[in-house]
């Protein structure tokens, strides 16, 4: 991770198309559908706001784990992570309340689970976004050797 | 689960390096990783960009919502999201959202709706809402 101090910026551009639905641009990057189904059976495929926001905490989840394999010098063979997020009614409107990960990682030998394990744990510690949400991230790891 | 509560499953999949398959069922695969500054590659879109794409989308479906209920019709809408991720103590957060939408509508008239339903979509919008960070907007309602 960078030592800069300096404020990084993220800027996202959204342009409606109809119904409830819009482009999402990121400059050089693909462009993501996203909205919530109002008719059309197309606009079932799109990425809903919630799904985002689930996807971006547990994708930031993955990057810190991959950073700190890095830094112990540790191989991994494979990490898939499912995340749930609850939306909930907190007074009069709704607000994501929880989200639930469930971790799991292959590696190659029972020496480096100790290490997989600290990994999993300082991922979840300095993960940068879920650390900008209000709810709590619970996290499940389960570590395979194969 | 009740109407008071929905569930939202998304699954991750690492492929390399710093690289990943966002898997969310009957939605295409996106692909994301760490952004550049972070050791990623170039060009791929990141949890940072989702983070902010997330308020943004939110807010754009919940001024629409708005718009219904209050029975009027715009010609365009468009949003651009500023997320600002600073330091925070030994780790990084995000500790500002700026929100600029720009609506049109069709005569003055529908103005003042449209402003009313962009400040209560910002109000309202459950994504930023979930964030800890501060959202502010700046709403840009223009006749054409």
């Amino acid at each position: 991770m960078s030592e800069e101090v300096e404020p990084r910026y993220y800027p996202v551009r959204l342009v409606w198309t109809g119904g409830k639905s819009g482009d999402l641009e990121v400059e050089g990057k693909v462009i993501i559908k996203t909205g919530i189904p109002s008719g059309s059976p197309e606009e079932d495929k799109y990425h809903s706001p919630e799904d985002l926001f689930v996807a971006s905490a547990t994708m930031c989840y993955m990057n810190g784990f991959v950073e700190f394999t890095r830094k112990m010098r540790i191989e991994f063979k494979s990490f898939e992570c499912d995340a749930v997020g609850t939306l909930e009614k907190v007074g009069r409107s709704f607000e994501i309340t929880k989200i639930e990960m469930k971790a799991k990682v292959v590696i190659g030998s029972e020496d480096i689970r100790k290490k997989i394990d600290r990994a999993l744990e300082l991922a979840a510690k300095y993960c940068f976004v879920g650390n900008s949400m209000r709810c709590p991230i619970i996290h499940d790891t389960e570590v395979v050797v194969e | 689960m009740t109407d008071d509560a929905h569930e939202y499953l998304v699954t991750v999949d690492w492929k390399n390096s710093r690289v990943g398959d966002l898997i969310i069922e009957g939605k295409p695969k996106v692909e994301v990783s760490a952004p550049p500054e972070f050791d990623g590659p170039e060009g791929i879109i990141s949890p940072e960009d989702l983070f902010v794409a997330a308020a943004s989308s939110c807010l754009m479906t919940t001024f629409v919502t708005f718009t219904k209920k209050m029975r009027f019709d715009f010609k365009s809408f468009s949003c651009e999201g500023h997320g600002t991720l600073e330091r925070v103590g030994k780790g990084f957060q995000f500790t500002k959202l700026l929100l600029k939408a720009k609506v049109e509508v069709e005569s003055e008239e529908l103005k003042p709706k449209a402003e009313r339903a962009l400040e209560l979509a910002g109000k309202y919008c459950l994504v930023s809402n979930s964030m800890k960070c501060p959202t502010e907007h700046e709403n840009e309602v223009v006749v054409g």
